[in-house]
C-alpha cells in the first residue's frame, strides 16, 4: 500500500510541477493574477507531495518491504534502522527522488522567504518561478518515466536483499548526499533569474541583489557537501586519502568552481551595475556544470567509484533534457547578450580587473578538469587509445593554477573600485608580502619540519592571504568605517580557503606512512609516535563480524593513547571492509587500518601520520560560514529599507 | 550577431556530441597493446595430458583460440558451456590457460563441466599471464599461424560475441597463409 | 642533502634495530622505498579501476606490486620498470599520461587556456577603454 501511495504522489508531484510551469505562461498570455496564484499553490503542492513520496520511501526501508525493487536491491533484514533511512537515497533511484526534492524545497524556499531578502520584482520572481517549474517538471519525469523507485517486484518476492554496499553504511550517507544535492540543485535559481534577465532583457542592482544569497546558500551548501565527502573517503576507503580525483569528485568540483566566479561577478553587477553578460553567462554554465555532473555520474560513461548503475537509456533522456535546457539556454543567451552588452568604464589596474582575472583563472580551473575528465572519452571515441588521467595529472596541471588566485585573494580587497595606482597599493602591502615570505620559508624550520617547497608556498600564501585581510579590516576599523555582515562573509570565506590551502600543503608535505606486518606486543615507531599493537578482540556488530585491534599509541614524555582500529566482515556478501582508527587533534591526524591477517598469525598493518589535515575540512566549514554572513546580510539589508 | 556571442552554444554542442558518443563506449575494457605481436614467449605445465610442458612454439601452424579461465571466475562458468559447444568446431585449436587456480580444483571443474579445450596451460602464480597482459578473467586470445596476436576478446564469448566477431575472424586467419 | 639523509639514516639504524618489525615492502635505501611509492601509486590497477596499485587489494595488483618491487630491488630505473608494464597493458596504466601528440590537448590546453584567457581580457579592456 506504502509504495503504491508514494508512487501516486509522484504523479501528483509531477502533475503540480507542470501546472507551476504552464500556470504563468496562461497568466502572460491571459493576463490575469489568477493563473500566477495557481503556479504558486502549485509549488507547495509538488513540495508536499515529494516530501509525501519521500516518506513512503523512507517507510519502505524501514519496514523491508523486499517487494519493492529498490529496497530488495539497497536493503537487508539485518540492516541497521540509520542505514535504511539513508540508503532511500542510496541508490539511483532514489538520490533522483531527493534531487527532485530539494528542487522543489529550494523553490518553495524562494517563495517563503521573499519578505525576508532583497526581493525580486514580481515579474521577476514569477518568472523565475515558471523556470524552476520547468526544470522540475523535466526531472519528475525522468524519475518517473525511467527510475521509478517504487517498483515493485511480483510474483516472486525475494526474501531477503542485496544490502547496501558496506562503504555507504557510515553516518556520512545522512549527512552527504542531501548537503551536496543543496549545492548542485540550489544554482538552479540563479539560473532561472539568469534566464529571466535574458528574456526580458533587465539586469540591473536590484536583480543581483535579489539574486545573490540564492546563489551564495547554494555555493556554502555545496562547499559544505564537498569537504563531507572529502571527510567520508578519509574514514570509509582506509588509504588516509581525502580528494582521489575520482571523475566524480570532479563532477561536484566543476559548478564549485564556476560558482565561486559566479558569486564575484555578481557582486560587480550589484555594486557597479557592470559585468552583466558575464554575470549571465557564469549563471548558465554554473548550471550546465552541475547538470554535467549529474549526467557524469548516472549515466555510466564514466568509470567511478561512486557511479551508480549505468543504464543507457537514462543516459541518453538525461542528455536530451540537458541539451533543451542549456543548450536553449546557450541560445538565448547568443541572441539577447547584446542588450547587455557595456564598455569598460574601469581602468586597467582595478578591482575590476582583479575580478575579472580571479574568473578567467576559476573558469580555466574548470576547463582543465573538464579536459582532464573528458579527454580519456575524447581519445576513445576517436578510436586512437584508451589513457587514464589521475591524480598525477591534476597535481602536475591545476594545483599551479590556484597559486594565482591565492596570490590575488590578498590583493582584491584593497585594491579600489574604477582605478588604482599601483605604487600606492605596493606601499600598502608590500610588508605583508615580505613578512607571509620570510614566514613561510622559515616557520617549517622553527617548528621542526624540513624543508619542503609546498609547504613553504602553503604557509606563505595562507599567511598572506590572513596578514593581508587583517590589515583591510584593520584600515576599515581604523578609519571608523563599519565592518557590516557582507564584508564578515568575504572575510571568513578568504580565510576559509587560506586554512584550506594551508591544510592541504603541509599534509601533502609531511604525511608520514608506513605499511608493515606486525603481531601483538610489537612496536613499529611512525613520525615520533610508537604504535603497539596490544590485544585483538573478535567483536559482533549488528550487521558484521569484526576483528578490532587495540593498539597503544605513545609519544616520548606523553601519556599513552588507545587506538582502535577494526577489519569488518559484513554477513550478507562476507564483503570485508577496513575501519581505520583515528585519533585526531588540531595538528595531526594518527591513522591506522588495518590490513589482512598473514598467515603466521600476524597482521599487515598501514599507518599514516598526518599533519593539519582536519584544516581542509575546517576551511569547507568557514565557506559555509561565510555563505549563512552572506544570507544575514541580505537580510539586514532587507530591514534597512 | 558577433561570432563570440555564439562561442559558449559551440563549445556545448560539442561537448554534448562527445557525451552521447561516449555513451556507447565501453569505458572498462582495457585494449591490448600485444595485438599484432608475436605471443609472448613462455613456458608452462599443462594440466591434463600427456605432454609434460607447452610454450609458445606449440602455438605455431593453426589458429588457436586461447582462453584464460579459472574456477573461481563466476564469469567462466556462464562462458564455459557455450565454450563446449563451440568445441565441436574443427577450424582452430581451443587451448585453455588456466590463471590463478587449485590444480586440483579444476580437474574437478572439468570432470564435472566437461573439457572443451585441447591443451590447457597451468599459471598459478599469474606471472606468464602478466606478460599476456591479462587482467581479468575470462579473456580470449585469437592467435594466428603464425603466432602472431590478432584479436583480444574480453569479457565471455557468447553467440552473440561469436556470430559477429570472433566468427568472421576465425575464418579469415584460417584462409591465411 | 644527499649526505644529510644518509647521516641521518645512519643515526637511525639503532632505532630500527629496536623495533624490528617487517615492512611489508622492504627496501635497504630510502631512494628504492621512494621509488616504489612512486611506482604503485601512479600506476592504475586494471581491475578495480578507480584505485591504484598501491592501494588495490585485487589479485593481480598484488602481483603486479610483486613484480614492481622486484625490479626496484634489481635495480631498474622508474622508466624501464613503467615501459615493462605499459608493453603489455597500454598506457591505460598510467595514471599520468605520457606527453605525445595524442596527448598534446590534455597536457597543453588548460595553460593555453589561461594564458590567452588573460592575454585577450588586458587587449579587450585596454582597447575599449580607448574608444
Amino acid at each position: 500500500m506504502v509504495p503504491e501511495l508514494g508512487h501516486f504522489a509522484i504523479i501528483l508531484a509531477l502533475s503540480f510541477a507542470l501546472m507551476q510551469f504552464l500556470a504563468p505562461i496562461g497568466g502572460y498570455y491571459k493576463k490575469e493574477n489568477l493563473y500566477f496564484q495557481l503556479s504558486y499553490i502549485a509549488v507547495i503542492g509538488q513540495f508536499s507531495f515529494l516530501w509525501f513520496a519521500m516518506l513512503c520511501l523512507i517507510t519502505c526501508f524501514m519496514n523491508n518491504d523486499m517487494s519493492v525493487s529498490y529496497v530488495q536491491e539497497h536493503s537487508h533484514q539485518l540492516l541497521p534502522l540509520l542505514y535504511r533511512i539513508g540508503a532511500a537515497w542510496g541508490g539511483h533511484e532514489g538520490s533522483l527522488l531527493l534531487w527532485c526534492l530539494i528542487l522543489s524545497t529550494w523553490t518553495l524556499a524562494f517563495l517563503a522567504f521573499r519578505r525576508f531578502v532583497p526581493p525580486a520584482p514580481l515579474s521577476l520572481q514569477r518568472g523565475v518561478i515558471t523556470v524552476l517549474g520547468f526544470i522540475s517538471a523535466g526531472f519528475i519525469l525522468f524519475l518517473f518515466a525511467t527510475s521509478d523507485p517504487f517498483r515493485r517486484v511480483f510474483p516472486t518476492a525475494p526474501i531477503n536483499g542485496d544490502d547496501l554496499t558496506p562503504i555507504l553504511q557510515d553516518p556520512g550517507l545522512i549527512f552527504h548526499p542531501p548537503m551536496l544535492y543543496m549545492g548542485y540543485v540550489g544554482f538552479a535559481i540563479g539560473f532561472a533569474f539568469a534566464i529571466c534577465a535574458l528574456i526580458s532583457g533587465k539586469l540591473d542592482r536590484e536583480w543581483a541583489r535579489a539574486a545573490r544569497p540564492w546563489v551564495v546558500m547554494p555555493w556554502g551548501f555545496l562547499s559544505c557537501g564537498i569537504v563531507l565527502g572529502s571527510w567520508w573517503a578519509y574514514r570509509e576507503l582506509g588509504w588516509g586519502g581525502w580528494w582521489f580525483w575520482d571523475p566524480v569528485e570532479n563532477a561536484s568540483l566543476l559548478p564549485w568552481l564556476s560558482a565561486t566566479a559566479f558569486i564575484h561577478a555578481l557582486m560587480v553587477s550589484e555594486k557597479r551595475n557592470t559585468f552583466k553578460g558575464w554575470t549571465l553567462l557564469l549563471a548558465i554554465v554554473t548550471f550546465a556544470l552541475s547538470l554535467l555532473g549529474t549526467f557524469l555520474v548516472r549515466s555510466g560513461i564514466l568509470v567511478s567509484v561512486h557511479t551508480f548503475a549505468s543504464d543507457p537509456t537514462r543516459g541518453l533522456f538525461l542528455l536530451s533534457y540537458l541539451a533543451l535546457i542549456i543548450g536553449g539556454a546557450f541560445t538565448l543567451y547568443s541572441f539577447r547578450i547584446k542588450h547587455f552588452y557595456q564598455a569598460p568604464t574601469f581602468a586597467l589596474f582595478s578591482r575590476e580587473t582583479f575580478l575579472l582575472i580571479n574568473s578567467v583563472v576559476l573558469l580555466s580551473a574548470v576547463v582543465t578538469i573538464l579536459i582532464g575528465t573528458l579527454y580519456p572519452i575524447i581519445l576513445d571515441s576517436l578510436n586512437l587509445e584508451k589513457i587514464s588521467v589521475g591524480e598525477p595529472y591534476f597535481n602536475t596541471v591545476f594545483l599551479p593554477m590556484m597559486l594565482p588566485l591565492l596570490l590575488l585573494m590578498g590583493f582584491a580587497p584593497h585594491v579600489s573600485w574604477g582605478e588604482q595606482s599601483i605604487a600606492k597599493l605596493w606601499q600598502k602591502l608590500r610588508l605583508n608580502l615580505i613578512l607571509s615570505l620570510l614566514l613561510g620559508l622559515s616557520l617549517p624550520k622553527l617548528l621542526g619540519f624540513h624543508f619542503h617547497w609546498l609547504a613553504c608556498i602553503g604557509i606563505s600564501c595562507a599567511l598572506w592571504i590572513v596578514l593581508a585581510t587583517g590589515q583591510y579590516v584593520y584600515q576599515l576599523k581604523k578609519s571608523h568605517q563599519l565592518v557590516g555582515l557582507q564584508h564578515w562573509s568575504m572575510i571568513v570565506a578568504h580565510l576559509g580557503i587560506a586554512v584550506m590551502a594551508l591544510g592541504i600543503t603541509v599534509t601533502k608535505s609531511y604525511s608520514e606512512e608506513r605499511q608493515v606486518r606486525m603481531n601483538l606486543n610489537e612496536t613499529v615507531t611512525v613520525a615520533n609516535y610508537q604504535f603497539t599493537l596490544k590485544q585483538l578482540n573478535e567483536t559482533q556488530g549488528e550487521n558484521f563480524k569484526s576483528i578490532t585491534a587495540t593498539f597503544l599509541v605513545q609519544k616520548a614524555h606523553q601519556s599513552p593513547l588507545a587506538l582502535l582500529a577494526e577489519q569488518r566482515i559484513y554477513t550478507s556478501h562476507e564483503q570485508s571492509l577496513s575501519k581505520p582508527g583515528i585519533l585526531a587533534n588540531l595538528y595531526r591526524d594518527l591513522y591506522l587500518a588495518l590490513g589482512s591477517s598473514l598467515p603466521d598469525g600476524g597482521w599487515s598493518v598501514r599507518i599514516y601520520y598526518k599533519p593539519f589535515v582536519r584544516w581542509i575540512w575546517a576551511g569547507g566549514f568557514m565557506l559555509l560560514l561565510g555563505g549563512f554572513l552572506s544570507l544575514l546580510s541580505s537580510i539586514r539589508l532587507r530591514g534597512k529599507k | 550577431m558577433k561570432i563570440r556571442f555564439l562561442l559558449p552554444l559551440i563549445f556545448f554542442i560539442l561537448i554534448g556530441l562527445l557525451l552521447w558518443r561516449g555513451l556507447s563506449l565501453h569505458p572498462n575494457e582495457i585494449p591490448s597493446p600485444l595485438i599484432g605481436k608475436a605471443s609472448p614467449t613462455f613456458s608452462l605445465p599443462t594440466l591434463l595430458g600427456t605432454k609434460a610442458t607447452i610454450t609458445e612454439k606449440d602455438l605455431k601452424g593453426h589458429v588457436t583460440l586461447l582462453n584464460v579461465w579459472a574456477t573461481w571466475c563466476y564469469a567462466c562458468a556462464l562462458e564455459h558451456e557455450y565454450l563446449m559447444e563451440l568445441a565441436s568446431h574443427k577450424d582452430f585449436k581451443l587451448f585453455g590457460f588456466n590463471y590463478k587456480d587449485d590444480n586440483i580444483a579444476a580437474r574437478h571443474w572439468l570432470k564435472e563441466h566437461g573439457n572443451p579445450y585441447e591443451i590447457i596451460a597451468v599459471d598459478v602464480t599469474g606471472t606468464t599471464a602478466i606478460d599476456w597482459g591479462v587482467y581479468g578473467t575470462p579473456e580470449t586470445f585469437l592467435i594466428d599461424k603464425n603466432s602472431i596476436i590478432r584479436y583480444k576478446q574480453i569479457g565471455p564469448i557468447t553467440q552473440e560475441v561469436w556470430e559477429k566477431t570472433l566468427r568472421p575472424l576465425v575464418e579469415k586467419l584460417e584462409n591465411e597463409a | 642533502m644527499k649526505k644529510a639523509f644518509l647521516t641521518l639514516f645512519f643515526l637511525l639504524i639503532p632505532l630500527q634495530l629496536v623495533f624490528a618489525v617487517e615492512d611489508e615492502y622492504h627496501f635497504n635505501t630510502e631512494a628504492a622505498r621512494q621509488q616504489f611509492e612512486g611506482l604503485t601509486t601512479e600506476l592504475r590497477c586494471l581491475v578495480c579501476q578507480n584505485q591504484n596499485l598501491a592501494e588495490s587489494n585485487a589479485a593481480l595488483a598484488v602481483d603486479l606490486r610483486t613484480q614492481i618491487y622486484q625490479k626496484v630491488l634489481s635495480g631498474q630505473s622508474s622508466p624501464e620498470i613503467v615501459d615493462y608494464l605499459v608493453k603489455r597493458y597500454g598506457d591505460f596504466i598510467l595514471y599520468r599520461p605520457p606527453f605525445k601528440l595524442q596527448t598534446l590537448g590534455l597536457w597543453l590546453g588548460p595553460f593555453v587556456c589561461l594564458i590567452f584567457g588573460l592575454f585577450y581580457l588586458i587587449f579587450y579592456i585596454k582597447n575599449q577603454r580607448r574608444r
